[in-house]
């Protein structure tokens, strides 16, 4: 979300916005309806996968993350890259038990 | 003195943006560890955490799931509103989101008291005979944890969402005002993609 205050903006459709909603409730739909499968210890990586892929489209749609300024994107970045370096060493715990 | 410290709106904008990325970078980092201790309660208990799982009630949590997505939709669609210097439709949007922020801690208030007098509490509380082992325990202590954090957000980010709806509805956030919508809106949608994260953990992956 990177409006400037006092600056004009050329209006934009919400059309993207109807798009993403209409997309993440599918996605709901869909990890709800996935969870029913009996698909073992892969239902825990599909159900993240999917809100993962859902996550991004908040990230992008809602929270507008690629308008953001570059250090905004920067802080994103490191905070992914923290939550991997916890899931490697999480991943690394469990393994080496 | 904003307007001191910055000569021009732009660099206001950019640090007030950059500022609530941080945060909400905190907030995400804060969570994330919730999740890494859950993951690594989950390697050590499988059953009992699947078991947990299967045994909280997935009608209420996908309609929270449901809730928060359609609420975060109407926060963008505020946001959408203001910059077109919509004022009406904004406020409705804001409302209609303080509205499905309210269901949604209702819906919780629900399932906490059946899992209350089911005597799954946290800690050393937990008296269930129905799921009496240590696994189930830390499985609903970890449950109370990281839902009740999430949902002193969603209280955060309602009471954030009603006081920017008054401004609004009082005029005091005009087209130029935009920032602090842009803003609020933000932690309104980090709230959602916590829960996006919770939702499966907490209620699907009972296989």
């Amino acid at each position: 979300m990177q409006t400037l205050e006092s600056e004009p903006q050329p209006e934009s459709s919400g059309r993207p916005l109807v798009v993403t909603l209409v997309a993440l409730l599918a996605l709901t739909l869909i990890s709800w309806a996935i969870s029913h499968l009996d698909l073992g210890m892969a239902s825990t990586l599909v159900a993240l996968a999917i809100a993962s892929t859902k996550a991004g489209f908040v990230l992008h749609a809602f929270m507008e993350l690629p308008l953001a300024a570059t250090p905004a994107r920067v802080v994103v970045i490191v905070t992914l890259s923290f939550i991997a370096l916890l899931c490697a060493g999480t991943v690394t715990d469990v393994a080496l038990r | 003195m904003t307007e001191v410290i910055y000569s021009d709106p732009r660099q206001r904008t950019h640090a007030l943006h950059l500022g609530m990325w941080m945060f909400l970078g905190s907030e995400t980092l804060l969570f994330a560890g919730l999740f890494g201790l859950y993951a690594s309660y989950r390697a050590e208990f499988p059953s009992e955490f699947a078991v947990g799982v299967a045994h909280n009630n997935a009608l209420i949590g996908t309609a929270n799931t449901a809730v928060l997505i359609i609420s975060s939709f109407f926060v963008a669609w505020g946001v959408h509103s203001i910059r077109g210097s919509r004022r009406r439709p904004c406020m409705i949007s804001l409302g209609v989101a303080v509205l499905l922020g309210l269901t949604f801690l209702v819906l919780k208030s629900i399932e906490y008291t059946e899992h209350l007098r089911a005597g799954l509490a946290p800690g050393a509380h937990f008296s269930s005979t129905m799921l009496p082992a240590r696994g189930f325990a830390l499985f609903y202590t970890l449950y109370f944890v990281m839902t009740g954090l999430h949902a002193l957000h969603v209280v955060a980010g309602i009471t954030i969402l009603t006081w920017l709806a008054i401004r609004v509805r009082r005029g005091r956030t005009r087209r130029d005002h935009r920032t602090e919508l842009e803003l609020g809106g933000l932690y309104w949608h980090l709230v959602d993609i916590v829960w996006i994260f919770l939702w499966p953990l907490l209620y699907l992956t009972h296989r």
